[in-house]
């Protein structure tokens, strides 16, 4: 009795785990069925101080259709595929306030005014990027025939299904900004017990653009994160030997936040101590100087007659001439009262710290442009330039550092142990233009960052990270990528059709059947039984 | 491409058995039992033809036509005869007639052979949004097998079950039974080796299937008159 208890429930279990495969086997099916399945990228959604901009939701599920449609089409539930190539701007601004679902578009050149019109813009509909490739171009091609054919895509005409279905964006709690710092000590006689002078090297590395999972930033600020690095590398070599140490301490930054009006700086800044900031004889910022070809720009907002801006100026200058290049330089006050921070200096120069930015830009950026957006890729970039800019900027410190201003020395020769590594430039410059580095979507452990870390450990003799949280007046909303499925649907009145044809097949079979093998009384009967049994029974 | 869809599907893969078991006599006589033991066959020869097909048949990595194999494949299908063989013969069927006998087995096997190699594939992909025409030709597969089955069954009938018959048509008889039985090599056969299109190698099976349908029906009628 025991046993066949036990033996129903062995039973009983074993038809669990069937059942479960079972269900586990029709959802595994039934998740590949689309058409085809493309990576998006959807737009950023932000808050500044509350006020909302960019795209608002992620979700959709709706007929596609292309800008073909016809003039008085209802596009409330449709998804619009627009390449970039035929967006026609006026039309992106005339439905940003309009009740409209979706834009899939697909990336080409001259996307910077798109960016901006996008990051600016308050959208109540979903907004995602992707990339051409066949499968899309395909069912672009067919969606633009529909539509020619005037017929538009809903419930009851076929055509296309877009479908994304991505979790509702929430808020990300605390964005955490990571400064990396690196610490080459210079050489202190003995019984010296002063504190040696710093020079200080600067860089924003985070980025910012439309879709957060896209903005590589080559240029902005990658190619100053590359030049960093070499620099770092070049006055690692020098510094290893006693015999060539300057007596200058060099101070490598690698900063986030800059976006954000150089938040991050200026929380690293602030954790200075008294001492350090006082020995920081000057600063050297870089912004974006991957794509120039024979003038860069030297932004300060001390005035140009400043002594220390002019001997730094100098410098500049006399190893740019040797170069046979040109350095500009550009003044811009500083208005204490306005939080905008156009340049990296500008957070120096606030704690009364000399300091100016290297950048090939000409005119201070305005708030959340030339971030490393959409349109800053890799193949914007010449390698070149940043070759260029390591050697103008270290040249000119290690003058300045070993006294020899004035004197045409060329300490970083070409072909000598000191010369600029082309190799190591290029290869930091693929890595850069394929890591997208929005601030608030890397956590302090991610794995980029701590490249970074090691990179400087190997170069400088201390690196100290410090995390900070971003300023309130930014807050981000996550969700940044999905897979769009394509679907090929068949319209509602084709099923009805279908229908309709199958039930007068099987009618038309029964007939055919009945006539057959008991003949066309029989049919015939089968419609007049009612009558004759009533004949029947009375 | 939703239930809807499936719906339509089902009822053209599995329509057409519950109108020819209500259509004819085979309703009148009550033949169900028959059709249920016939599909019980069915399954049991669909096992032990996956039993041969795993122990002799190699795995081919690409879809070509391989004549060896398909030879092989060909001989494990007529264990499928064997199978229709012991319905016809084997099973004990309540007092029908021989007319309707052969009917009932062969819906009876029609009918599983739907619902084991049609009726999952339906479920899981017809219910989908993406829409594609495979499960319309599917069914209408199944409506083409229900007349091979049927005819395969009469044929089985005529040679086993009839003991005197016309000496001229005995090898006609065998000749369509080989015919019928080797069907499906010869669709994949035009699948595989040929290339055909599935639309195609449908309406192809949809042909031959009336044509055997009326040779069997004219053998069946030519051996009956001289009992009769």
């Amino acid at each position: 009795m025991a046993s066949k208890k036990q033996g129903q429930r062995q039973v009983l279990e074993s038809m669990y785990s069937v059942i479960a495969l079972v269900f586990m086997l029709v959802a595994c099916v039934e998740l590949g069925d689309a058409a085809s399945a493309v990576d998006v990228y959807r737009l950023i959604q932000y808050d500044i101080s509350g006020v909302p901009f960019g795209s608002r939701l992620a979700s959709l599920n709706h007929h596609a259709s292309s800008l073909h449609f016809s003039p008085g089409a209802d596009l409330s539930r449709t998804v619009l595929v627009i390449p970039v190539r035929e967006l026609d701007l006026g039309f992106v601004k005339g439905t940003t306030d309009s009740d409209q679902n979706g834009g899939l578009e697909l990336l080409k050149n001259k996307l910077i005014e798109l960016e901006q019109s996008l990051i600016h813009a308050n959208i109540l509909y979903p907004v995602y990027f992707a990339f051409e490739d066949e499968n899309v171009n395909a069912v672009l091609a067919d969606i633009k025939k529909n539509d020619a054919a005037g017929q538009q895509a809903t419930a009851t005409t076929g055509g296309y299904k877009f479908v994304v279905s991505a979790p509702e964006p929430k808020k990300v709690a605390s964005p955490v900004i990571t400064n990396i710092q690196g610490w080459l000590p210079g050489l202190k006689a003995d019984g010296d017990a002063t504190q040696l002078p710093t020079i200080a090297i600067v860089v924003s590395y985070d980025t910012f653009g439309a879709a957060p999972a896209l903005s590589v930033g080559s240029d902005s600020n990658g190619s100053g994160v590359v030049a960093l690095l070499e620099i770092a590398r070049l006055f690692s070599i020098l510094y290893s030997n006693p015999k060539t140490r300057g007596r200058y301490n060099l101070l490598f930054g690698l900063t986030s936040g800059g976006p954000y009006n150089y938040n991050g700086t200026h929380k690293w800044l602030r954790s200075f101590d008294q001492r350090l900031r006082e020995s920081i004889d000057y600063a050297i910022c870089l912004n974006s100087v991957g794509s120039w070809d024979n003038e860069l720009h030297l932004h300060v907002s001390k005035p140009p007659e400043n002594a220390y801006i002019k001997q730094i100026f100098e410098g500049f200058t006399n190893v740019a001439e040797e170069l046979g290049v040109k350095v500009g330089l550009k003044h811009k006050k500083i208005n204490i009262s306005n939080s905008r921070v156009a340049w990296e200096h500008e957070q120096f120069s606030r704690l009364r710290i000399t300091a100016a930015t290297l950048s090939e830009l000409s005119v201070a950026p305005g708030l959340l442009e030339s971030t490393g957006g959409l349109s800053d890729g890799r193949h914007f970039l010449n390698e070149n330039a940043v070759i260029r800019t390591v050697k103008l900027v270290a040249e000119s410190l290690a003058r300045h550092i070993y006294g020899h201003q004035g004197k045409s020395i060329e300490i970083f020769a070409n072909g000598s142990s000191l010369a600029v590594n082309p190799s190591y430039i290029r290869s930091w410059l693929d890595l850069l233009s394929r890591t997208p580095r929005v601030a608030p979507f890397l956590s302090k452990n991610d794995p980029f960052v701590m490249a970074l870390k090691k990179e400087l450990t190997d170069h400088t003799d201390e690196v100290i990270m410090q995390n900070e949280v971003l300023d309130g007046m930014f807050t981000f909303y996550d969700s940044t990528k999905a897979t769009l499925n394509v679907y090929q649907v068949a319209s509602v009145t084709f099923d009805l059709l279908l229908l309709l044809v199958l039930g007068s097949y099987l009618i038309v079979l029964f007939s055919f059947l009945v006539i057959i093998t008991r003949g066309l009384d029989d049919l015939i009967s089968l419609f007049r039984r009612p009558p004759s049994r009533k004949v029947k029974t009375a | 491409m939703t239930v809807f869809h499936f719906f339509n599907c089902a009822i053209l893969t599995f329509g057409p058995h519950a109108v020819y078991y209500s259509a004819t006599p085979l309703s009148e006589y009550d033949t169900l039992g028959t059709s249920v033991k016939a599909a019980l066959v069915y399954l049991g020869t669909a096992l032990v033809k996956l039993v041969c097909l795993a122990t002799f048949l190699k795995v081919s990595e690409n879809d070509s036509f391989d004549p060896s194999q398909e030879f092989l494949k060909a001989l494990i299908g007529f264990i499928d005869v064997a199978g229709l063989y012991f319905a016809l013969t084997q099973l004990t069927h309540r007092n029908i007639s021989q007319n309707h006998k052969f009917q009932a087995v062969g819906l009876g096997w029609a009918f599983a052979d739907s619902v084991l190699h049609r009726l999952a594939p339906l479920w899981v992909g017809a219910r989908g949004l993406e829409f594609t025409w495979d499960y319309i030709l599917q069914g209408i597969e199944a409506n083409a097998n229900l007349v091979f089955s049927i005819s395969l069954a009469a044929l089985g009938s005529l040679m086993w079950l009839r003991k005197n018959k016309p000496k001229t048509l005995i090898p006609i008889i065998y000749a369509c039974a080989g015919i019928v039985a080797t069907m499906p090599s010869i669709t994949s056969y035009l699948r595989r080796g040929l290339g055909w299109h599935f639309p195609k190698v449908v309406g192809f099976e949809l042909f031959t299937s009336l044509v055997m349908a009326f040779i069997s029906w004219q053998l069946f009628s030519a051996c009956q008159r001289p009992s009769a």
